[in-house]
């Protein structure tokens, strides 16, 4: 009776682990549109029609980065598709923490991608490694209302238009301020310092990571920029204790008349009873450059990636394949309104019909740039940011500011 | 005697009970506190940079070396000692002006007294959030009531400016542990007895003198133990008020050494000059905890 009762139970277990579903688990930030649970949902289509089970995990993306740095770094298993920021491609991959996805994915799988989403995520072997789920290009918004009361045809082609346009909105009374920056002192500020640097053509490193910041003309004349604005009351003086949210609700408020580096989610925002006093008010142009014809804008997609430890890599790879795929990439973008990866859906008619604007980010998106790929990127972050405000509160001349960071980096100039 | 205490076999019930019981503490110790306690200072004695790897290995006092000439971790320094001087020297003087005015016999003290306590009750993230909506430029609480009173004329960026910045960040913590002390200064206060302050009072002695030669030398042990904790929980308990208020800027004007130690450490991915810093700082603290523990020790004895 017990050797009948002993063998059922193995013979069950046996049985529960040939039928058992397969399974992954996946970390990725929760995007700042879904807040309807788009994401979630496709992952439940993709377990639905792939029989395997999705740990999601999804939180901030700081809360994200944190959990992962320990389990990239412990060389751990528990996580089969993860976050891979732009910020952390050379870290990761100077690492070895992620996984090639080339012998993964068919031939020819990344065609009809936009390339510079591609590129970011491609390592100096030529092997891809993340694929974007999330396209974070940051576009130039202003208020049209605005500039129509004060009788301004067109926004801005540069900046310095932008700041006369400024000061002719606030001496109107149209405005508070031409414009706010997010200038805390956290990460963001850093790469408004890149944003503006490429506005004026500008150069942070070069290939082999030689520093150029501070010998580039075109670097300090965007640092000049910043200062001035800030000096002559264009922008908002606050803004040094601003981060990006503050800076979004402070446009959605219709207390500036323009905002140079917005989500795309702003064009939703803007028409949101509950967060916006812009309604119907809100155009997108060309972010202003140092001339006219220099308009550059920052990209800061987040991509999947597979990492070393995984026990599950071709299943992972299935999740990244149909998460990334036309039809869900079309799906998010119609539910939520992310920006998709692929070139062809800008112009795809249902999504022009919900989402006209997308052909004014289509003509940024040619000029848009990443950050400077760097392993020591969160050194130079950590250097930007104080130097960068020593600047902006007028202690230092931007000469001498970027001389300063250039000298505190020197350690690991020439280090790619 | 050490087999007879280890082994299960040949120990008595009671003792076997004990250890039992003793057990999940060890663990938890040894586990939690002691291994990476342990394990931190090895990492300070290496290169442990995840972001480039491949130059990792044991390079002895190497990381302390390079400490001594970071100009941000220096000022983070100097940051952290204007900042705990500060605000000790505020929590005790408030703390105990208002243990004093507490200890008074009036009307609603008992609500007055449960009241004071709720800024230490509060989560510090709380506390933090709270006073960074206060102090928005924008729509800040404080730029609105100095606008009201007429003592401000326009909308004014505070934190921007680094002076203010560590001025309202010493102000935030005061306002969140002054209630320590007062609670601490005041049990100490309905301690003294009563006979003392009449003989004083039937001896001609005013309040200043009262308070001088009768209640300070009565409380000065409970005061010096508030403060000594005071200097510890500066460098502890403060991590969350300058990360949400300020993010240690502007310009590094606010970085105590907290934030030095979690930026190298979780952002900059240098877990060995993380650790190195974290060592050099938990040293610190050793001067103040040992006070603490002596004072701590006498008052029981007496």
């Amino acid at each position: 009776m017990k050797h009948r009762f002993l063998f059922s139970l193995v013979f069950l277990l046996a049985c529960a682990s040939l039928f058992a579903q397969e399974s992954i688990t996946v970390i990725f930030p929760k995007h700042e549109a879904d807040l309807s649970g788009a994401f979630a949902s496709r992952v439940k289509e993709f377990e639905a029609s792939s029989q395997i089970k999705v740990n999601l995990i999804q939180m901030g993306w700081d809360d994200v980065n944190n959990k992962l740095t320990a389990e990239m770094a412990s060389g751990g298993s528990a996580y089969d598709v993860v976050e891979f920021d732009n910020g952390n491609v050379a870290a990761w991959l100077g690492a070895g923490w992620v996984e090639p996805l080339d012998s993964y994915m068919p031939k020819g799988y990344t065609n009809g991608m936009i390339p510079g989403l591609v590129d970011l995520f491609t390592g100096g072997d030529g092997k891809l490694y993340g694929i974007v789920w999330n396209n974070d290009t940051r576009f130039f918004f202003y208020n049209a209302g605005m500039l129509k009361k004060a009788g301004i045809a067109n926004p801005p082609r540069t900046w310095d238009e932008l700041v006369s346009q400024s000061k002719t909105l606030m001496s109107k009374g149209l405005a508070r301020y031409g414009m706010a920056g997010f200038w805390k002192a956290e990460w963001a500020l850093a790469n408004d310092f890149h944003f503006y640097a490429y506005t004026y053509g500008g150069k942070i490193v070069d290939k082999h990571g030689n520093i150029l910041f501070n010998t580039d003309p075109n670097t300090l004349a965007a640092a000049q920029e910043m200062v001035k604005m800030l000096k002559e009351g264009v922008v908002d003086p606050a803004s040094l204790t601003y981060d990006q949210e503050a800076v979004n609700n402070i446009f959605l408020k219709g207390d500036v008349a323009f905002l140079s580096q917005g989500i795309p989610g702003i064009m939703s925002y803007a028409q949101d009873p509950a967060r916006s006093k812009v309604i119907g008010q809100v155009k997108v142009g060309l972010v202003p450059g140092g001339k006219v014809g220099t308009s550059a804008a920052l990209t800061l997609p987040e991509a999947y990636a597979i990492p070393k430890g995984s026990t599950n890599k071709a299943n992972a790879w299935k999740f990244i394949e149909f998460m990334t795929s036309r039809e869900t990439n079309k799906k998010l973008a119609q539910q939520i309104g992310i920006l998709p990866i692929w070139s062809g859906q800008y112009t795809d008619s249902d999504l022009v019909k919900l989402y006209p604007y997308w052909a004014d980010f289509s003509k940024q998106m040619a000029s848009a740039k990443g950050l400077a790929v760097l392993t020591w990127y969160n050194n130079f972050v950590d250097v930007c940011i104080p130097e960068t405000q020593k600047m902006l509160s007028g202690k230092l001349t931007p000469k001498d500011a970027l001389n300063e960071m250039a000298g505190l980096l020197k350690d690991y100039a020439g280090k790619p | 005697m050490a087999i007879r205490l280890f082994n299960p076999l040949t120990m008595d019930e009671p003792r076997k009970l004990g250890i039992t019981l003793v057990m999940p503490s060890l663990i938890i110790v040894f586990g939690f506190l002691l291994f990476p306690f342990l394990y931190s200072f090895v990492l300070s004695l290496m290169n442990y940079d995840l972001a480039r790897p491949r130059g990792n290995g044991f390079i002895g006092l190497g990381n302390y070396i390079h400490l001594t000439q970071d100009m941000y971790f220096l000022n983070s320094v100097v940051v952290t000692l204007v900042f705990s001087f500060c605000s000790v020297i505020l929590e005790i003087i408030l703390g105990v002006a208002i243990a004093l005015v507490m200890n008074q016999d009036f009307k609603g003290r008992g609500i007055l007294r449960a009241l004071i306590i709720i800024p230490w009750a509060l989560p510090s993230i709380v506390n933090a959030s709270m006073w960074s909506w206060i102090l928005n430029a924008n729509y800040g609480a404080l730029n609105a009531l100095l606008s009201q009173l007429g003592i401000l004329h326009g909308y004014r960026p505070w934190i921007a400016d680094p002076s203010w910045a560590m001025v309202l960040i010493i102000l935030t913590n005061v306002w969140k542990e002054t209630p320590f002390t007062v609670i601490m200064v005041l049990a100490a206060l309905q301690g003294i007895p009563t006979h003392l302050r009449e003989a004083a009072v039937m001896d001609g002695a005013g309040a200043v003198r009262r308070f001088i030669h009768v209640v300070l030398p009565m409380i000065a042990q409970i005061v010096m133990i508030c403060a000594l904790l005071q200097v510890i929980w500066s460098l502890l308990h403060t991590f969350e008020l300058v990360y949400v208020i300020t993010r240690g800027g502007p310009f590094n004007s606010t970085d105590i050494i907290p934030m030095r130690i979690y930026w190298q450490t979780f952002k900059g991915l240098r877990f060995g000059y993380g650790a190195a810093m974290a060592y050099l700082a938990a040293i610190a603290l050793l001067i103040p905890a040992v006070f603490y523990i002596r004072s701590a020790y006498k008052t029981t004895v007496e």
